[in-house]
């Protein structure tokens, strides 16, 4: 059984009166452990996709669900509890809270959660060793690099344990470098520990790295690796 | 990590502006304290003159003297002088005679009230009284001695141990006179009283209306004034058996000082409230400043498992250490200034007449605070409360923030 699963959903944005489609009649299955692409240009529905899948927004038509959980239709505090548990969330510009540490941005999570602060720490110690950013627990995110902030957001999406990542875009501020480097970390985490990773990318370096590509045009379906597409 | 840190810390996002709001905070605190310390001070000592050179703290009337002040409706205090002296917290009781009557010189002719009073009793409490010379007092309840007021001794073209006639009417309807001697002169500063009072000896005001023994009023001074609430209810017990008689607190006796009073503290109060409602701007402006500038933030906590319940509890938790932390700084300058204000006072001797008069007592041009401890933390706990009110329209409009929305659009 596939851990998301989109079944011929839509999403319909309105601007006043006028009706904007982001998603048309999308259906996607992702099995639990993959490491998949959503590729397209922009505005082709990808964020909107990540957005179903999160539970950040709801589809107009259609069905989405993550494991057992139908992710569009569930009351607000269920999706709460789902994004606190079940989902890590990697952003394009990063999203790190300012005013806290990068440890505690990491262990921003964990704090919702209830965790005690000595487990949160060594969770994220832990975290910051794998992915080479130990040292920098106490700074700030101002005086971080951007491959740096980035691979703090990935150190708060992984430190709770989800059973899915997802990343919009989340090289999309970086150098060709310092992203051929974080998608091969990711590449890693997701062999090492098992999460399924869903990201979105219109960059073909980024793409070539991924197990998986899935195609989007106008909100629309037009490719699938995995189906041979 | 904790909610209370990534509040504090999210609170000195924008220093100046927090540095701003909890600066009008502290400081609203501060004046509010501290005028309503001065205020209770000054009123304390406005009440504390009037009950000591009028009714006193309570009193004992006969039913119905104070509608009309009739001289008729006297009383026989027999053993409740001393009943009421034997209960705890008396300073002094003093009994007193209030007599209309014509003064005449060999000049001149007034009309006034004559008082007859116990000496001792009121020369231990009376604040003009006691400025008097040794020899200036009246010796006992029976002499013809005569303690007059200054602008009726010059209105009579009197001085000090020159002789005047009383005139006053008997109880049988016939008019009997009373040759006095000046003793001493009183002036209080309240043109009125300096202008119609005569204080004799009871027993020789009595003598004079035939009505020996008797009295109008009953005054009673307190060690506190706060003891009040307290002595009353043992007062109208000891008076409860004499359904002629009353007992009625200051308040009653001299409603001008009680509703001067009453007035001047209503307008200061709309003053702190006006004060407070600016205050309240201040924090709904600063909260909902550093919500609206944190959207995108908001819904990044959102996407990462925070229920809106929760943003909102930030918020308020925010609004709690601002309103908190303003409060101990209003506080210590609240106290500060309020010591300053018992210690040293404000002089206000160059800028008003030292006989100004107020509620029908002579306003002390020095105004020096008393410490109201217990108000002092009331308003500081309105404060806290008003800011966490002021924080509750940012706090719901941060619980309202769509995820997908505020990264979209933030």
């Amino acid at each position: 059984m596939p851990l998301i699963t989109l079944d011929r959903t839509t999403k319909t944005y309105r601007h006043g009166s006028l009706a904007v489609p982001a998603l048309t009649d999308f259906s996607l299955a992702v099995e639990a452990g993959e490491f998949t692409v959503l590729a397209g240009p922009s505005g082709s529905g990808k964020t909107t996709v990540l957005n179903l899948v999160g539970g950040l927004d709801r589809p107009s038509s259609g069905t989405v669900m993550v494991g057992d959980l139908d992710v569009g239709t569930a009351p607000a505090a269920i999706l709460a509890d789902y994004r606190l548990h079940r989902v890590g969330f990697i952003f394009q510009s990063y999203n790190l809270i300012p005013v806290l540490t990068a440890a505690e941005n990491a262990e921003f999570t964990l704090m919702l959660q209830g965790v005690p602060r000595p487990e949160r720490r060594r969770r994220v110690t832990e975290l910051f060793t794998e992915l080479a950013i130990a040292g920098l627990e106490e700074r700030r995110p101002a005086d971080l690099s951007g491959g740096q902030q980035q691979r703090v957001a990935i150190a708060r999406a992984l430190a709770a344990s989800p059973d899915v990542v997802l990343a919009d875009e989340p090289t999309a501020n970086l150098d060709s470098h310092t992203a051929e480097e974080l998608l091969d970390l990711m590449r890693a985490l997701n062999a090492r520990r098992g999460v399924t990773f869903l990201f979105s990318s219109h960059d073909d370096r980024v793409i070539g790295r991924a197990r998986r590509v899935v195609r989007l045009e106008d909100g629309r379906l037009v490719a699938d690796s995995a189906a041979g597409g | 990590m904790s909610a209370i840190s990534y509040a504090w810390r999210s609170l000195w996002r924008n220093r100046r502006r927090t540095l701003i709001t909890l600066a009008a905070i502290a400081l609203s605190i501060m004046l509010v304290q501290a005028f309503h310390n001065l205020s209770v001070g000054v009123y304390a000592r406005m009440i504390d003159d009037g009950v000591r050179a009028g009714s006193g703290h309570l009193a004992v009337y006969r039913d119905g003297y104070l509608d009309g002040r009739e001289e008729t409706l006297s009383f026989a205090p027999g053993v409740l002088t001393a009943q009421v002296r034997a209960l705890p917290g008396i300073a002094q009781v003093l009994p007193r005679l209030y007599l209309p009557a014509l003064a005449q010189s060999s000049y001149d002719s007034r009309g006034i009230l004559l008082i007859g009073v116990e000496p001792a009793a009121e020369r231990a409490v009376n604040p003009f009284l006691k400025e008097l010379p040794e020899d200036g007092m009246l010796r006992d309840l029976d002499s013809r001695d005569a303690v007059i007021g200054k602008r009726l001794l010059d209105d009579l073209k009197l001085a000090v141990g020159l002789k005047l006639v009383v005139t006053a009417q008997h109880r049988d309807g016939t008019l009997h006179s009373e040759l006095l001697r000046v003793r001493g002169v009183v002036k209080t500063g309240i043109a009125d009283v300096d202008g119609s009072l005569l204080m004799v000896g009871r027993d020789r005001a009595a003598q004079l209306a035939g009505m020996p023994g008797e009295i109008h009023e009953l005054a009673i001074i307190l060690d506190r004034a706060a003891d009040e609430s307290r002595v009353f209810p043992a007062l109208a017990t000891l008076t409860a058996n004499r359904r002629e008689l009353s007992a009625v607190s200051w308040t009653t006796a001299m409603p001008n000082l009680a509703n001067a009073i009453k007035l001047d503290y209503a307008s200061q109060k709309f003053i702190f409230v006006i004060i407070l409602l600016i205050v309240t701007i201040g924090v709904v402006n600063t909260l909902l400043m550093s919500v609206m500038e944190r959207l995108r933030e908001f819904g990044v906590v959102l996407a990462l498992g925070s229920s809106p319940a929760r943003l909102r509890r930030l918020v308020l938790l925010e609004a709690l250490l601002l309103g908190t932390v303003a409060a101990a700084v209003g506080c210590l300058l609240g106290a500060l200034a309020t010591w300053y204000l018992v210690e040293v006072g404000i002089d206000l001797k160059s800028l008003i007449p030292e006989t100004l008069e107020f509620g029908g007592v002579v306003f002390d041009p020095v105004l020096r605070a008393t410490w109201d401890l217990a108000w002092m933390a009331r308003i500081t706990v309105y404060v806290i409360g008003l800011t966490l009110l002021a924080a509750l329209y940012p706090a719901i409009k941060a619980g309202r923030v769509t995820p997908a929305e505020a990264m979209r659009h933030y």
